[in-house]
């Protein structure tokens, strides 16, 4: 027994320099995706400054007028993402409920038609039958991006160890608590990456909510497309990039920080 | 004590009753091993018992109390829960783990914390060392211990444990069983404990109940009784074959006559071991030293080669029992010696007498006639009651 206490104590106390190094190079691993996007947006703006460029250009590339763009596409980003969060959440919470759970494919379904939709054809159809602006396009973001958040919510409830929902039960935890308690804290990191997923895939496609006169850099690249202006199309694009690229960042030292400790 | 009166359960499509009317008692202060085949219900009967499964009909008691349809969160507050798979939470540490029972009934942080580290302390992990660990950074035996010290938190009379020790490996199993047995003797808990490992349940059991399917008890009685007195073929086949060898594993050295080999005093010297040799059968002598502390096996030949000094003649002793270990273990040592005895020796290395292959032959023979006449007299006090039964019978006839 004796023997058995200390083996893991020095096991441990020899591990700890590997582990210092190791998170060091976590961080300067972490590190190296900001600097890169950093540099990547300067010389973008180095170029737009000092390149060459037409009337029609320089009117496009304007740096405030980019900047715009670029906030409010982040805008129609988050916002939807943060709709979906509160609707999928708790729907995937609801859905892996024991009464509920033999509808949990029809409601997967249900996302599997709301992803499989075309997200342009959703647009038209809303701003044809509904309006133009933000809300429809936050409409479509978020019927977008919900099979990602909802389905992440209830693979990340179902691959919670039965036995650990067990012996909470057989503790004498209540439904509530155990939910509350185990359940939601364990799935916590699924969860975080659907999130992350829909965040991402939402970048991308808010670049069309250009056509229902919402903004963001969609405004840009189409713009670009329109007038026949390569050089603005590539720097709405990159832009659109550089943001996913970051949402994706972001979100990836989100779900390092409330990923439960022991997992 | 636990009791449950025709407890049965039935699932909704399914033509046979999982479990059928089952009366049982558990006994206050007493392990009660469940064993049977794979499916015979006893998973299902434990989990009835703190309502994780709802019983179709029948009543369980607990201290006497129904507790049949009291609130089952309550219920299960006073009854300890061990699980095979342990079913530690991953995201909470040691000693939050320990905690999750106080931490229902809303103790306070010092009383939680203080009883936290007695259970640690308890199931033989140091407190300041496991506390902040987290359940993935401990060995398989290191879990079992904390589920075991989790199921302890609230100090619950009552402990339900569905095969504890099944998911570590043998030699982990042997240390945990050993282990908890002789927390069990302070804490005198009342213990249903299932297993489909006989051996396991004779080892654990103060009784056992065999169960064949539907958890209908094929015998229940005392580990003893049932090596040496099965009920019928089910429960002879369900032991195995061995059960001789079994019943071995429950009897200890000290209650049978041992056999006494000759034995000489080193300091007496040759002339005296050649000559308690020649007084007996047996073509070995035991040489002890002067705290009477056996030395050396020596026979007639090694006796006789005189340029050895007489304590390095023949072989070493190297098969030597204490009185309270078991026959199995006296058993083993001997098959391992090549002498056909195993030495008894009390705590402090003195000579007691030898177990030899006779003496293991007679307490086979003690123990089956004693199981035997236990039967008799089962059978005739079960006649007597017939009598008595059909003497009243005749009586109220007569009125």
């Amino acid at each position: 027994m004796t023997a058995g206490l200390v083996a893991p104590e020095q096991a441990a106390l020899l591990g700890e320099p590997g582990d210092g190094a190791d998170s060091s190079r976590r961080w300067r691993r972490g590190l190296a995706v900001p600097l890169v996007l950093t540099a990547l947006v300067v010389g973008l703006l180095v170029y737009v400054q000092t390149a060459e460029l037409d009337d029609i250009e320089a009117r496009l590339l304007d740096p405030n007028l980019l900047l715009d763009a670029t906030l409010r596409h982040l805008q129609l980003v988050v916002v939807s993402t943060v709709i979906v969060v509160l609707l999928a959440v708790p729907l995937g919470i609801l859905a892996t409920r024991p009464s509920v759970r033999r509808f949990v494919p029809l409601i997967i379904g249900l996302g599997n038609v709301a992803q499989g939709v075309p997200s342009l054809g959703v647009l038209v159809l809303l701003a044809i039958y509904v309006d133009i602006g933000f809300t429809p396009a936050i409409a479509a973001l978020v019927l977008y991006a919900f099979l990602p958040i909802l389905r992440n919510t209830i693979v990340g409830l179902q691959q919670v160890d039965p036995f650990v929902i067990e012996s909470g039960r057989g503790m004498g935890m209540s439904r509530g608590t155990v939910l509350r308690r185990l359940e939601l804290p364990l799935a916590v990191p699924v969860v975080l990456a659907g999130i992350r997923t829909a965040a991402v895939i939402n970048v991308g496609t808010a670049t069309i909510a250009t056509l229902v006169n919402a903004g963001g850099l969609g405004d840009v690249i189409y713009q670009g497309l329109v007038l026949n202006r390569l050089v603005v199309t590539v720097v709405g694009a990159l832009l659109a990039a550089v943001l996913a690229l970051f949402i994706d960042y972001l979100a990836g030292l989100l779900e390092q920080a409330l990923r439960p400790k022991g997992l | 004590m636990i009791s449950l009166e025709r407890l049965t359960k039935r699932y909704p499509g399914q033509a046979e009753p999982a479990v059928l009317e089952l009366d049982l008692v558990v006994p206050e202060g007493e392990i009660v091993v469940l064993v049977g085949p794979s499916g015979c219900g006893k998973t299902t009967t434990m989990k009835m018992i703190n309502r994780i499964i709802e019983p179709t009909s029948g009543t369980i008691r607990l201290q006497g109390e129904d507790v049949t349809t009291s609130p089952p969160d309550e219920l299960r507050r006073r009854i300890g829960y061990v699980i095979q798979q342990i079913g530690l939470f991953p995201h909470l540490t040691i000693a939050e783990n320990v905690a999750t029972v106080p931490r229902l009934l809303k103790w306070s942080t010092d009383r939680t914390r203080a009883r936290v580290d007695e259970l640690l302390d308890l199931v033989g992990m140091d407190p300041s060392v496991y506390r902040s660990r987290y359940p993935r950074e401990l060995s398989g035996g290191q879990r079992q211990r904390v589920g075991v010290a989790r199921a302890l938190a609230a100090d619950p009379p009552v402990m339900l444990m569905d095969e504890p020790f099944g998911a570590v490996d043998p030699i982990a199993r042997e240390k945990l069983q050993n282990e908890f047995l002789r927390l069990q003797e302070d804490l005198g808990k009342t213990i249903v404990f299932v297993t489909h490992d006989i051996d396991e349940a004779i080892k654990m059991g103060d009784r056992i109940a065999v169960l064949r399917e539907q958890s209908v008890i094929a015998q229940f009685d005392t580990p003893e009784r049932i090596l040496s007195d099965p009920a019928d073929d089910f429960v002879a086949e369900f032991i195995g074959a061995g059960a001789s060898l079994k019943r071995l594993g429950l009897a200890r050295v000290r209650d049978f006559a041992l056999a006494h080999w000759p034995v000489s005093s080193v300091s007496d010297g040759r002339e005296a071991a050649l000559a308690a040799l020649q007084r007996s059968t047996a073509d070995s002598v035991l040489l002890l030293d002067d705290q009477r502390r056996p030395v050396r096996w020596a026979n007639r030949q090694d006796l006789s080669r005189s340029s050895t000094p007489l304590e390095r003649v023949g072989m070493s002793v190297t098969a030597v029992v204490e009185p309270h270990a078991t026959l199995a273990g006296a058993l083993d040592a001997m098959v391992s010696s090549r002498v056909g005895g195993v030495v008894v020796v009390d705590g402090r290395g003195g000579y007691i007498g030898t177990v030899d292959m006779g003496v293991i032959m007679a307490a086979a023979e003690t123990m089956r006639a004693a199981a035997h006449e236990r039967a008799l007299a089962v059978e005739q006090s079960d006649l007597r009651a017939a009598d008595v039964a059909v003497d009243l019978e005749q009586e109220q006839e007569r009125r």
